[in-house]
């Protein structure tokens, strides 16, 4: 019998960024070419005793609306932006946080720059070098400038826990959360998928014990603590 | 792409239908509940059939015919909307202009009390209930009211309102499960659970530009017509546990038949699988305007006809992907009809089809994927073994399953001859037989599948067939025989004989290879192979046998099959030395190597093997003395092994090697001969006088003294000495030996002897070495007994002192006194008393002191009387 899945996670982003391709990357190990998606799709991965569903979700307007029904009770979202492409960086901010109302409370998130083999990383010295102009020179080959550096996601990252009201030091932090990659080559696709599974399922098995029925006056006091010398300050 | 997951079949004829005549009339609605099929049409007519199906020549194939039972049309002539029966209550509820009335399954008649729900814009039945009273049905309707919801409950003949629920939008359409209800507003669908008014947004729909669906499709799931022509699957929970499907934009109405999901539009039905939501099936379908599931049964229809969809059998559906190599989804769908096929029955029929998939793969020269599915389908390997003509063993009484797994003759049938690719299905043969060979698989066809596997390798000169043979296999003889003997794999077949203890076969056969009468060079070092092999052969008869024709290839080599046995063997003896002798006397270099053995490493005591090695060593001797001149290494061994051999045995017949040297010139080997008959003169003589070497002289004073008293020794220095000093003709060189040896060895002589022995005419500065040495060594005696004298003085004063303390005062004897021992009273005044001042019974004493364990508290017993 096939094992319910028992954990969720949601690639969320504009059309075209690369989310479907993300997961063809990790699930396949292959990069073909995509038709956009149309509602969505999933893919059970099987890590150590979880089950988990990765949802791929359609970036298309259209579909905008399903959104909020595949992020339900999420432990994970993955949003996916072009690096290439700074809109589809904003676009997560205006149109696809708040899809993330729906998920589960102590969801957590990673943020995703993909298509880094399109960009010239060494864009930055080329520029100091020559001053050339960023313009395709040998056709399929031809590099773009980079339109979303890791400070952008980053400072993005601290915005979406801000929206969630969650607090910075207790979420995992930007560093590792935000993700540069490349479905086309596979940099750092199975990076990407295996850290967030591997910061999921800890905080699952939390949640499985449940809140302590006892009072635990050690961790209370250290928290009166905290809050003492804080105020002190 | 695609699939025959249905059929579509007539299910009413033409004519039987209301007033096919009349175009004004058209179906509406339809009904189904066992063999009754209830149609409403729009003149207000409810028709009433009856429906068989007859089952086809193929399962899947049925047919279906239905005869006319009663119609009734209700008051008005308005259309009928909507058709529910609710069998246990042997009731139709009917939508017609807004009312839900109640009329009789059969008759048609509306019930007697007239029992009715008004208002009604479209109604469903709860199918999952939780009043869990059998003779009701819930209702639930959208009512005209707006924005409202009613339930109800319906008996036989009454109705009652359970609940009046208000939703934040006009709904359209409701579908109902448990509490919760399903439904399709003016913007959006959502979940609203009736009990707790508890709601959950979906998404958002336009009910404007397209017509909602909302369909429960099983516990707590529903089905609902998405953006874009989706088909979106939802729990009650609000979330979605599926994959979309996608629709044509236009659906009018959707149903799951497990695996597929189908759907009507305007001009097709659609058929998508839900386990990988492809779209399997297309069925041109025009003017479809109704598409229903009824326990199960799809049916479809158009104004004027009824059609049912019935569904292939999956088994079937699943032989069709296959055999049109479509793997994956036949294996998407057989997986997915799990649930729907009892365990035993399933399991056999997937493992059947993970074989059969695995053989896809295998054709297409995929072998990872084909392994991987043999393994998990659990594949008799003998189905694979048996594509390679001639390996299966002729004995096998193994017949290939039917119907067949794969279509395929043999192997020159799969690759249509090509070699290439049968060397690569031969190599994944023998890789995959490798592998399972050991495991649980085999169990059962051990013989067939290493005997397999030996065929392979013999065929390819593969470096592992002897691996095979020479480890724990299954090989069947005879068939392993005729193949290792049509590849020329000669030693190989040895290894066989030798594994079914056919020794005896295993030589012939590698005798015949080395002496050229069959070809096969696997081991180019196969005598050597042999002699090891009968070394460690436990079967004499074999060894003796052999043992002529090994020594005659090679002495050296061959003799080790006696000298080399293995240790528990050699500890029993069970190859008795004279036999062997007896059996080499036509080889002397084997007998030599095998005497050495004896005398050298055995330590055989016995006199025959010693003098025969001696006589053996002199020969040689003599032989090379003759042929050779000048320094000869091998001479200088063999010579060298003489006389070692004539130093160290005492076993050898001393006279009998005299007799047979005396008169060459191994004047050492005499003088060692002389020596061991006690003759240290003539030795002496011969060493000094003969061969002057005055070193070895000296040696052979050391040598023969080893291991006897000192007496002995000195003897024989002061004989080499004499023989030294009284020669008859004075020689320089002698005298000088003579000093060098007392000088060098002071110690060993009698100094006072040799005093008296040497010429007066010698310095004392000529001797004084010599003197300085015997000086020493006499004083440092003297002082030794001196010592030990007054060691043994002080040790007796001691004891001395302890008797007269240990007497010195009386002992009062009384009843008091208890013997330490046996604790009794001394009866008599004698006893024993013990340093430490214990008392005990003579007899105790004597007693104890037979028994010394006891006595480690009480030592050295002094008596008194
Ligand atoms: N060069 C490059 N192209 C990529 C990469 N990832 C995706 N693409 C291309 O970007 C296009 C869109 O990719 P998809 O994976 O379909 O994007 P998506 O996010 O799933 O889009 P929607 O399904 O419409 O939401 C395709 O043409 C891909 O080939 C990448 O890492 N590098
Ligand atoms: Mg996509």
């Amino acid at each position: 019998m096939l094992k319910k899945p028992d954990v969720k996670v949601v690639l969320l982003g504009d059309m075209n960024v690369g989310k479907t391709s993300l997961l063809h990357r990790y699930v396949e190990k292959k990069f073909h070419e995509t038709v956009s998606t149309v509602g969505g799709a999933f893919y059970l991965k099987q890590w150590g005793p979880h089950s988990i569903s990765i949802w791929d979700t359609a970036g298309r307007e259209q579909f905008h609306g399903l959104g909020s029904m595949y992020c339900r009770g999420a432990a994970a979202v993955i949003f996916v932006y072009d690096v290439s492409n700074f809109q589809s960086l904003v676009e997560l901010e205006d149109r696809f946080l708040a899809l993330t109302d729906t998920a589960s409370t102590d969801c957590i998130f990673a943020i995703v720059g993909n298509k880094v083999d399109l960009t010239d990383e060494c864009a930055s010295v080329n520029e100091t070098e020559g001053e050339k102009p960023c313009h395709a020179t040998t056709g399929s080959t031809a590099k773009v400038r980079k339109q979303v550096h890791v400070e952008d996601a980053v400072s993005l990252y601290k915005r979406v826990l801000k929206y969630k009201m969650l607090d910075e030091k207790e979420a995992p932090p930007a560093e590792k959360m935000c993700f540069e990659t490349s479905a086309k080559s596979g940099f750092s696709v199975d990076f990407l998928f295996e850290s967030v599974f591997d910061t999921v399922v800890p905080l699952l098995k939390k949640k499985a014990n449940g809140p302590s029925e006892t009072v635990d006056l050690t961790d209370s006091n250290k928290a009166m603590k905290g809050t003492r010398s804080g105020c002190c300050k | 792409m695609s699939v025959q997951a249905f059929r579509l079949v007539c299910a009413v004829d033409r004519e039987l239908l209301p007033q096919v005549d009349k175009a004004v009339a058209r179906i509406e609605c339809l009904e189904c509940c066992g063999h009754n099929l209830y149609l409403g049409t729009s003149d207000g007519f409810i028709h009433h059939l009856l429906l068989e199906e007859r089952s086809g020549a193929m399962p899947g194939h049925s047919t279906f015919s239905a005869s006319r039972q009663l119609q009734r049309q209700l008051g008005t002539k308005k259309p009928v909307n909507e058709l529910r029966a609710a069998s246990a209550l042997n009731r139709l509820l009917v939508l017609c202009d807004g009312v839900i009335s109640l009329v009789h399954m059969l008759n048609l008649e509306p019930v007697p009390s007239g029992a009715r729900i008004k208002g009604a814009v479209t109604f469903t039945l709860n199918e999952n209930p939780l009043s869990g009273d059998p003779f009701c049905v819930e209702v639930c309707i959208v009512s005209v009211k707006r924005r409202t919801i009613q339930l109800f409950h319906v008996y036989e003949d009454r109705v009652q309102i359970l609940k009046e629920v208000s939703t934040p939008e006009q709904p359209f359409a409701v579908a109902i499960d448990g509490y919760f209800l399903c439904l399709a507003l003016t913007t959006q669908y959502i979940i609203l659970n009736y009990n707790t008014g508890a709601s959950q947004d979906l998404f958002p729909y336009s009910s404007e530009e397209k017509r909602p669906i909302v369909k429960r499709i099983g516990r707590q799931e529903f089905l609902l017509a998405g953006p874009g022509g989706l088909g979106m699957f939802a729990t009650v929970a609000g979330i979605s546990q599926r994959a979309p499907v996608r629709w044509s934009e236009n659906v009018i109405g959707a149903t799951v038949c497990f695996p597929y999901v189908v759907a009507l539009d305007a001009e097709f039905i659609t058929v998508h699988s839900m386990l990988d939501q492809q779209k399997k099936q297309t069925l041109p379908f025009k003017d479809g305007h109704i598409l229903q599931d009824f326990e199960g049964r799809v049916i479809v229809a158009t104004g004027n006809g009824v059609y049912i969809l019935t569904p292939l059998p999956l088994e079937k559906q699943i032989q069709d992907l296959l055999s049109n190599h479509r793997v994956e989804e036949a294996l998407v769908l057989a997986k997915g009809a799990r649930r729907n096929i009892p365990k035993e029955k399933f399991q056999v029929m997937y493992r059947r089809i993970l074989q059969q998939a695995g053989f896809i793969h295998f054709a297409q020269l995929r072998f990872p994927e084909a392994k991987e599915l043999f393994r998990s389908g659990r594949l008799d390997v003998r189905e694979l073994i048996s594509l390679y003509p001639f390996l299966l063993p002729t004995s096998a009484t193994f017949t290939r399953v039917h119907p067949p797994l794969h279509e395929y003759a043999d192997l020159n049938h799969l690759t249509q001859g090509d070699q290439e690719k049968m060397n690569q299905c031969k190599r994944f043969l023998m890789s995959y037989l490798n592998e399972i060979r050991r495991t649980e698989v085999a169990n059962g066809c051990k013989e067939d599948i290493d005997t397999a596997l030996l065929k392979l390798y013999a065929e390819a000169s593969h470096e592992n067939l002897l691996d095979l043979l020479g480890s724990e296999n299954s090989c069947i003889m005879a068939d392993s025989a005729t193949w290792l003997e049509k590849y020329k794999k000669y030693f190989a077949l040895g290894l066989l004989y030798h594994y079914h203890g056919q020794d005896a076969a295993a030589l012939q056969l590698w005798a015949k290879i080395v002496n050229g009468e069959l070809e096969d060079n696997t081991r180019p070092d196969l005598f050597e192979y042999i002699v090891d092999f009968l070394t460690f052969c436990t079967n004499q008869e074999l060894v003796w046998k052999y043992a002529d024709w090994i020594l005659q290839k090679n002495e050296q080599v061959g003799i080790h099959i006696f000298t080399k046995r293995p240790l528990e063997e050699q500890q029993k003896n069970s190859f008795r030395p004279n036999d062997v002798i007896s059996c080499l006397h036509r080889y002397p270099k084997a007998l030599l190597q095998y005497l050495e053995y004896v005398v050298l490493d055995q330590g055989l005591q016995k006199e025959k093997y010693h003098t025969h090695l001696a006589v053996l060593y002199l020969e040689e001797v003599l032989r090379l003395k003759a042929v050779v001149k000048g320094n000869c290494m091998e001479l200088a061994e063999v010579q060298k092994k003489f006389q070692h051999l004539l130093q160290q045995s005492d076993f050898y017949r001393v006279h009998l090697l005299l007799d047979k040297i005396k008169d060459s010139d191994l004047l050492l080997e005499q003088a060692i001969l002389y020596g061991k008959s006690e003759d240290h003169e003539k030795a002496l003589n011969i060493l000094v006088w003969q061969l002057k070497d005055f070193s070895t002289a000296e040696h052979y004073c050391l040598w023969n003294s080893e291991n006897k008293d000192p007496i002995y020794k000195q003897r024989l220095f002061h004989q080499l000495l004499s023989v030294y000093l009284h020669s008859d003709r004075p020689d320089e060189s002698l005298l000088t030996a003579a000093v060098d040896l007392l000088n060098h060895h002071a110690a060993e002589f009698n100094a006072a002897q040799v005093l008296r022995q040497v010429p007066d005419t010698w310095s004392a500065q000529l001797l004084s070495q010599f003197l300085v040495g015997a000086m020493r060594e006499s004083v440092h005696r003297k002082r030794m007994s001196q010592l030990t004298l007054g060691l043994a003085k002080a040790e007796n004063i001691i004891y001395q002192y302890e008797k007269l303390k240990a007497t010195e005062s009386s002992i009062v004897l009384s009843d008091k006194n208890l013997c330490q021992v046996c604790r009794d009273p001394f009866l008599e005044p004698a006893f024993v008393r013990y340093p430490n001042g214990s008392l005990v019974h003579t007899h105790c004493a004597a007693s104890r002191h037979t028994n010394p364990s006891s006595t480690h508290h009480l030592s050295s017993p002094s008596r008194r009387t």
